[in-house]
């Protein structure tokens, strides 16, 4: 990234969701609601740890990974992905998805290290949003896995039985 | 009998939920201290510690009922308190307690045994004529036995594969009419996914409320029932929150379902806190479940609106006091509710999110009770539950009580692990759960997201990284410094990293 002309005057924060934050550059410690700004802060301190202070509330904050322009983030206790993109990588990134069209490809990971106890579809089947994928045995308790997404299992890396990682590949589905 | 001193067989919050009342009344503790988390804060509370560091056996000691009655008779305790889970319900333990001359902090070896074996107590609630949800006693062979047997139990009923679980095989039954057509389909379905087409039928109890009534009873045979607890809010027979008393009761219905409980304990000649468990349809019907023959997680609730203390109350009764109160002298008042803060990813279905806790700041207002077995700098260890803290809220009424929830969820700070309390931040702002007309279906069929984020909240993350971004590859001021090899790394991440380990 170091490459990147410093003529930067933009930042697209773009949501695992598709949202899209534009900030410009350098960046303010102000963020406008509609009429008004509103001071934001980030700050650390012995009692709190590390934490964003906005209309006089704090929230705490934390980095769970960054890897070059990816972050996933803990924001009061929600994990966030982001990927941020210079107006140039956006419109690169723009290109570049109609010229593959829509097809995406959705990787199930393992959450939490753990055993596979059952696997509940097959290669090639059709899954919904919210449908049970498979079971994953970690501290004594059996948590399903459920599809994110609509579409269809491509390949299923996972093995019943087996013991998985966290982040270990579990199983693939295409989008529809 | 005297109960001078008291071997806590257990750990985490309720262990210092026990030794809190122990010293209350004078009473020492002992705990057991074990390499898995040496510096648990209940060790730091008892007043005498048992080193099991170099516990040789392959069992964890909480289970290990040989080696517990060591601990027991070694550091000279007349009484051992079970808590919850591990060997709480397990009869062989109680009985080789009073072998051993230790009191037993719950009921009678019998009464465990027998509310344990389902079809003891679903026997014995038949017999004193507690409302249960039949069912086939065995298979059923074809679908004019189905239809015969539906119509005993009447109608909505629910096949289910022998064999079955996961939800295949199963249908529900609501008219005569369907019954062949039904039965047929879910035969044929276990055939399918389990090889085997034999199912049985059972009552469906359709979108039912959970909802159990704690009873107290002493050696002499008093028996009282200290109102209903509604733990309608679970996840996989998980429960997350618990109120009492229940939205869905009025002191008729409460005073008829409390004297089943009590005729049901009576039954077993119950002594010690229970817990009975009923399902209650939405025509305001109740089915017996189970009794729970130990102190439950929940059972703060109960304590906050009636002012009792059960693990107190407990204690007396294993010292073989009487209750010094009848049921008409048990009074509820004002509205609690419990709110389980777990180390779990509510947005990865709830996983256990084990860690070192790095910050940990509970509300310190008038209206919350906190019990918890951890301090910042505590692990939870993947070996037990993720229990971080019970957050128990009470309020004038049920509308006070979700109000105050509120404030109480936002005054919770807890660093290092993810936790429950988004879906708590989302679930006292959700309309079914403020009407209280949800069942326990709620979570799995009214939810479509588990989790609370405002806009701003969003919108404030991602001022937050593009900051980070900026600073480190932008201004050249990195905040990861330079850490060799782990460049992509921050040292926010390093942290926690290092501290998992």
């Amino acid at each position: 990234m170091n490459d990147e002309k410093p003529a930067i005057k933009k930042l697209h924060a773009l949501s695992s969701e598709n949202r899209r934050f534009t900030f410009t550059l350098p960046l303010r410690h102000k963020i406008r609601i509609g009429k008004r700004s509103y001071e934001v802060k980030l700050k650390s301190d012995e009692k709190y740890g590390t934490h964003i202070l906005w209309k006089n509330r704090k929230y705490p904050v934390e980095i769970i990974r960054s890897r070059q322009n990816r972050y996933e983030i803990l924001f009061n206790d929600i994990s966030y992905i982001f990927t941020i993109e210079t107006p140039f990588s956006l419109k690169r990134l723009k290109v570049l998805k109609q010229s593959t069209g829509k097809a995406e490809t959705e990787l199930i990971k393992a959450p939490m290290p753990g055993k596979i106890i059952d696997i509940l579809v097959r290669e090639g089947a059709t899954v919904l949003r919210g449908e049970p994928l498979l079971i994953l045995e970690a501290m004594k308790m059996q948590n399903e896995i459920h599809s994110p997404v609509n579409g269809h299992v491509t390949r299923i890396p996972a093995k019943g039985g087996t013991n998985v990682m966290k982040d270990d590949l579990l199983i693939e589905i295409k989008v529809e | 009998m005297k109960i001078r001193r008291i071997f806590i067989a257990n750990r985490g919050e309720i262990a210092v939920r026990i030794i809190s009342t122990a010293r209350k009344m004078n009473i020492e503790t002992v705990v057991v201290r074990n390499a898995t988390e040496p510096d648990a804060l209940y060790v730091s509370l008892a007043d005498i510690v048992f080193d099991n560091t170099e516990d040789p056996a392959d069992i964890p000691v909480f289970l290990n009922i040989d080696r517990l009655i060591d601990i027991a008779l070694e550091t000279s305790c007349d009484a051992v308190h079970p808590g919850y889970g591990f060997l709480a319900e397990n009869a062989y333990f109680a009985q080789k307690c009073i072998e051993n001359n230790i009191v037993f902090i719950g009921p009678s070896p019998d009464a465990i045994y027998k509310m344990g074996n389902k079809t003891i107590a679903r026997e014995l609630a038949m017999k004193q004529g507690i409302p249960m949800a039949m069912g086939s006693q065995g298979n059923i062979g074809n679908e004019e036995e189905a239809a015969a047997m539906a119509k005993n139990i009447g109608y909505p009923v629910i096949i289910k594969a022998a064999s079955g679980g996961g939800g295949r095989g199963m249908r529900i039954v609501r008219k005569p009419e369907e019954m062949e057509k039904m039965f047929l389909i879910a035969s044929k379905e276990a055939e399918k996914a389990f090889n085997d087409p034999s199912v049985f039928i059972e009552k469906y109890i359709e979108n039912p409320k959970h909802i159990e009534f704690q009873i107290l009873g002493d050696t002499a045979g008093n028996i009282v029932h200290l109102g209903e607890r509604e733990c309608s809010i679970q996840r996989k027979h998980q429960k997350l929150l618990e109120e009492a008393p229940s939205s869905a009761l009025d002191d008729d219905l409460r005073n008829l379902m409390g004297s089943m409980a009590v005729r049901i304990a009576a039954a077993v000649g119950y002594y010690s806190a229970g817990t009975v468990e009923f399902l209650l349809d939405s025509e305001r019907n109740f089915y017996f479940m189970e009794m729970n023959t130990r102190i439950q997680v929940e059972h703060p609730v109960t304590e906050m609106i009636t002012g009792i203390d059960l693990i107190e109350q407990q204690i007396r009764i294993a010292r073989g006091e009487t209750l010094a109160f009848g049921q008409k002298d048990v009074r509820i008042q004002g509205w609690s509710i419990e709110c389980r803060i777990n180390a779990e990813d509510v947005q990865a279905g709830f996983a256990p999110d084990p860690g070192k806790i790095e910050k940990l700041i509970l509300p310190s207002d008038s209206f919350v009770r906190a019990d918890t077995g951890v301090r910042s700098g505590s692990s939870i260890v993947s070996s037990y539950d993720s229990m971080i803290a019970k957050l128990i809220i009470t309020g004038t009424d049920r509308k006070d009580a979700i109000r105050k929830c509120k404030l109480a969820l936002d005054r919770v700070w807890i660093k290092g692990v993810k936790t429950t309390l988004p879906f708590f931040r989302m679930l006292v702002r959700n309309p079914k759960f403020i009407d209280g007309s949800f069942t326990t279906a709620f979570i799995e069929k009214d939810l479509d997201k588990y989790y609370l984020n405002s806009e701003y909240e969003e919108m404030l993350a991602a001022w937050l990284v593009t900051k980070l971004f900026e600073d480190e590859n932008l201004i050249g001021k990195s905040p990861a410094a330079d850490n060799g090899n782990n460049s992509d790394m921050s040292p926010w991440l390093l942290n926690k990293r290092i501290n998992q380990f």
